[in-house]
């Protein structure tokens, strides 16, 4: 009983929100694709270059906030080549976004070793983190409680604040109607004049954007260094809870808020000395797990049709054509 | 309209003057003209591939002529794209809908158009919206409902809500009736009149006689591209109509036959299956079919056809009863198992389940026998020999392409289905399911796939053919069996078979005379 009060409380929560906040902030941009009908695998990228790029702009500048808008616009570049090569001249979705992952990966190590002459992490070197950010009145309001809502950096509020802003975004304005259009229906969209290709860029951007803020928070929020592929496979993940949850931001939120809740957890066990190569692979077993579960329910039609069919082949070979006893409807 | 329309011109909604369209090589309207008069139902008639779609989609700007003009309310028009011909008060409801499932009925009517407040969409006033005008022009529909769960019939009511909201005074619709059940058909001609009767112009495209003669006050018939006649429809009658299609008196003439009944092939008993929305589709369907003996399925697409097909074919379960081929249970086996028990099975869908598109002739012809002889050679493949007996089936078959080698996709309609005709009927089977045998095939291949029909059946074959087209069982079938609403209506001899005494089984109601109940 001790130990689960010791591994469940209000700091597990806590660090369950700050680990939730870069994938959901990243799988929320890649909301705008999902929906826009592009399967947008260069989300891993995208964040890398916005992290990166954001460390670049805060030494230079001796701003964290000029780090985050160069990240974003990093990342935004991203997008938008993935945009013209996936949109304009119709590149498989794919081998671009991979592409693109492999490029960010490289480009960011060989420029580290050409700017900073090391391999590996740029650390110290007049980083400027983001500030915590205190509600005021919290610690009056919460006591103990108030880490729950305040002390943050800001990424994690922007991150939180989006899920309901997304809900409103895709219910209540036109882009976001015209993005789901676009992605369940564009024969539809193109009968009345929308714009698929113009959609589907708005979409591309808004997700380099979100990629862009996503590793901003990565590198410059809780710590403040970048490391060689430091996005590790949180872009993927994103992608996977992407397509379970079909770019839903309620989904995507449970989605993340799980993958968040075993990362915090692992960084916990880590405390009562499990091995921590195996403790690191805990929040995407649990990841899996979920997906697998969930995904059952709406297994794709292929696997659907070859259960079926295989059914249908063993009870023919069961019953080989011989007695009709069969039952008559009513 | 700018230019100042003299008197005559005005009563004109929509003049085409001499409209030709080319797509390569092929013409699909050559110097076509088409005026209509403001307040009319004027229908357009032709068979497929006569030019009647490629037309209105010029009228309405998803195609650009390569030569002409057309004239709107009198005044000259260039319409570059779709938003153009909706700003002169053109509407089009394509045969396929353009509707987005997860949306409600509001969303899809005000898509494109929203209303704003706020700069938010206002979904209070397009639910309000599209209430009072379904109300106003009485198509009955629910605004707050997701379109994904509605019926075919109540999507065509949403596209036509689309188009009066976005202010048209001229509707065009693309073969209107072609997805609707008899009763749908009536309510919407029923709208369409009302829609006159205010001043609004129709156009309909059609090739169902029927419904031309019932709804319709103009004619135009199209034929092979070219404007053949437009008339008004109280001058012509039916066989008219048809000499003008088809540019030749058709005979319905049965082919003749004799009587060779056989053994029972095909034994189908109390069948019963469901479509993709788990509701019956299929209700206690029972019939048979002897060797030497055509049957035949009509009825209205939709009550069934589908599913019977995909039961005995294998591809959908039945949930109750059986269909024995040669004593065989064919909702038992696999479709491999059913290939093998003797049935040969041309689909109705010739692109998804007939050919593989991107593949040759030859191995679209090999495809189910790769291991038999002469095809397969000690396990291997004979290119070879399937080039060979490829050359032989489209020399016996007549399909027109360059060679064995010739992409299946490049093909015509017709020609494709002859590749699997060429490939069902020499599989030397004992049942054949014919599933809309000449969809989308001109009349002169039409002839030819009726003749090997024909011999099919002379060589002794159970044969069963599916189809929408009421003509084509008449040519071929012994017996005709009617379908409604998933069960079989009613049976008539296909010698003495009256299109009357079918239509109204194929509508749901027993023949006159035949005072049975209902079996509901």
């Amino acid at each position: 009983m001790e130990i689960l009060a010791n591994l469940v409380n209000v700091a597990l929560i806590v660090a369950m929100l700050r680990t939730t906040a870069p994938i959901l902030l990243v799988a929320l941009g890649g909301s705008f694709t999902t929906k826009a009908g592009i399967f947008n695998i260069g989300l891993e990228g995208q964040m890398l270059v916005g992290a990166f790029f954001a460390v670049l702009g805060s030494i230079w500048s001796g701003s964290a906030f000029v780090g985050v808008v160069c990240g974003v616009a990093a990342a935004l570049v991203f997008a938008l080549i993935f945009a013209v090569l996936v949109v304009s001249f119709r590149a498989n979705e794919v081998v671009v976004g991979l592409a693109l992952n492999i490029l960010a990966g490289g480009m960011t190590i060989s420029m580290m070793k050409a700017i900073f002459g090391t391999r590996g992490s740029i650390v110290g070197q007049g980083i400027v983190g983001l500030p915590k950010v205190q509600i005021p009145g919290a610690k009056a309001l919460l006591g103990s409680w108030a880490p729950l809502i305040s002390g943050y950096t800001p990424m994690v509020y922007v991150a939180f604040l989006a899920v309901p802003l997304l809900i409103l975004f895709y219910k209540r304005t036109r882009l976001g109607l015209y993005i789901r259009v676009v992605g369940e229906k564009p024969e539809a969209a193109e009968a009345l004049g929308i714009s698929i290709t113009r959609i589907r860029y708005i979409a591309s951007l808004l997700c380099g954007l979100l990629a862009g803020l996503a590793g901003a928070h990565l590198s410059l929020g809780y710590i403040t260094m970048f490391t060689e592929n430091m996005s590790s496979g949180r872009g993927f993940m994103a992608v996977a809870i992407l397509i379970f949850s079909n770019g839903d931001p309620f989904k995507v939120l449970a989605g993340c808020l799980l993958f968040g809740f075993a990362d915090a957890f692992s960084l916990r066990l880590q405390t009562f000395g499990f091995p921590s190569y195996l403790i690191l692979a805990v929040p995407y077993l649990v990841a899996l797990a979920a997906l697998f579960a969930l995904s059952y329910r709406s297994r794709p039609k292929i696997i659907r049709e070859t259960v079926e069919t295989m059914r249908r082949l063993l009870a023919a070979e069961k019953t080989p054509a011989a007695e009709p006893e069969k039952t008559l409807p009513r | 309209m700018s230019n100042a329309p003299s008197a005559a011109a005005a009563d004109n909604a929509v003049e085409i003057i001499g409209i030709t369209k080319r797509f390569g090589a092929f013409t699909a309207n050559e110097n076509v003209n088409l005026t209509v008069r403001r307040g009319e139902i004027h229908a357009i008639i032709g068979e497929n591939g006569a030019g009647k779609t490629t037309l209105m989609n010029i009228l309405f700007g998803l195609l650009q002529p390569d030569e002409g003009k057309i004239r709107i309310d009198g005044g000259d028009v260039v319409f570059t794209d779709p938003a153009a011909a909706i700003a002169a008060g053109l509407g089009m409801v394509h045969q396929h809908f353009k509707l987005v499932p997860s949306l409600s009925v509001a969303e899809n009517v005000f898509l494109g158009m929203e209303i704003g407040r706020n700069g938010l969409i206002d979904h209070a006033a397009q639910i309000e919206k599209t209430r009072g005008l379904s109300e106003r022009v009485g198509l009955k529909v629910d605004p707050t409902e997701r379109v994904g769960l509605l019926s075919v019939g109540i999507e065509q009511r949403i596209e036509i809500l689309k188009v009066l909201v976005r202010g048209a005074r001229t509707i065009i619709l693309d073969e209107p009736t072609a997805v609707l059940t008899p009763q749908e058909s009536r309510e919407l001609f029923q709208t369409l009149r009302r829609f006159v009767a205010e001043g609004m112009t129709v156009i309909f495209i059609s090739h169902h006689l029927e419904e031309v003669m019932e709804v319709s006050d103009t004619v135009t018939v199209l034929r092979n591209g070219k404007h053949v006649a437009t008339r008004s429809t109280a001058e012509l009658s039916k066989a008219d109509l048809v000499r003008m299609m088809v540019g030749r008196d058709v005979s319905f003439d049965r082919r003749p036959r004799e009587a060779t009944h056989g053994k029972i092939v095909l034994d189908v008993r109390n069948l019963w299956a469901r479509d993709e929305r788990r509701l019956p589709a299929l209700r206690d369907v029972s019939f048979t079919v002897r060797a030497g003996e055509i049957v035949g399925i009509a009825g209205v697409a939709g009550n069934g056809q589908t599913e019977l097909a995909e039961v005995l074919a294998g591809l959908r379960p039945a949930s109750h009863g059986e269909a024995r081929l040669n004593g065989r249970d064919l909702t038992t086996l696999a479709p491999a198992e059913i290939r093998k028990a003797g049935f040969a099975h041309v689909p109705g869908d010739r692109m998804v389940r007939g050919v593989d598109g991107g593949a040759s002739i030859s191995s679209n012809l090999l495809m189910g026998r790769q291991h038999k002889a002469p095809w397969s050679l000690r396990g291997l493949l004979d290119w070879k020999a399937a080039d060979k007996e490829a050359e032989a089936m489209i020399k016996r078959f007549d399909i027109r392409a360059r060679g064995p080698h010739d992409t299946v996709k490049r093909l015509s309609g017709g020609n494709i289905q002859k590749v699997v005709l060429a490939r069902e009927f020499t599989n030397d089977p004992d049942f054949l399911l014919i599933d809309q045998p000449t969809r989308g095939v001109d009349i002169g291949a039409q002839e030819a796939i009726h003749s090997e029909i024909m011999n099919q059946r002379a060589a002794g074959r159970a044969v069963l053919v599916i189809s929408v087209q009421l003509d084509e069982l008449l040519t071929l079938a012994d017996r005709i069996l009617v379908l409604f609403n998933g069960r079989i209506m009613g049976e008539v001899a296909g010698d003495k078979a009256a299109d009357e005494t079918i239509g109204m089984m194929m509508a749901g109601l027993q023949p006159a005379g035949k005072e049975r109940e209902l079996a509901l």
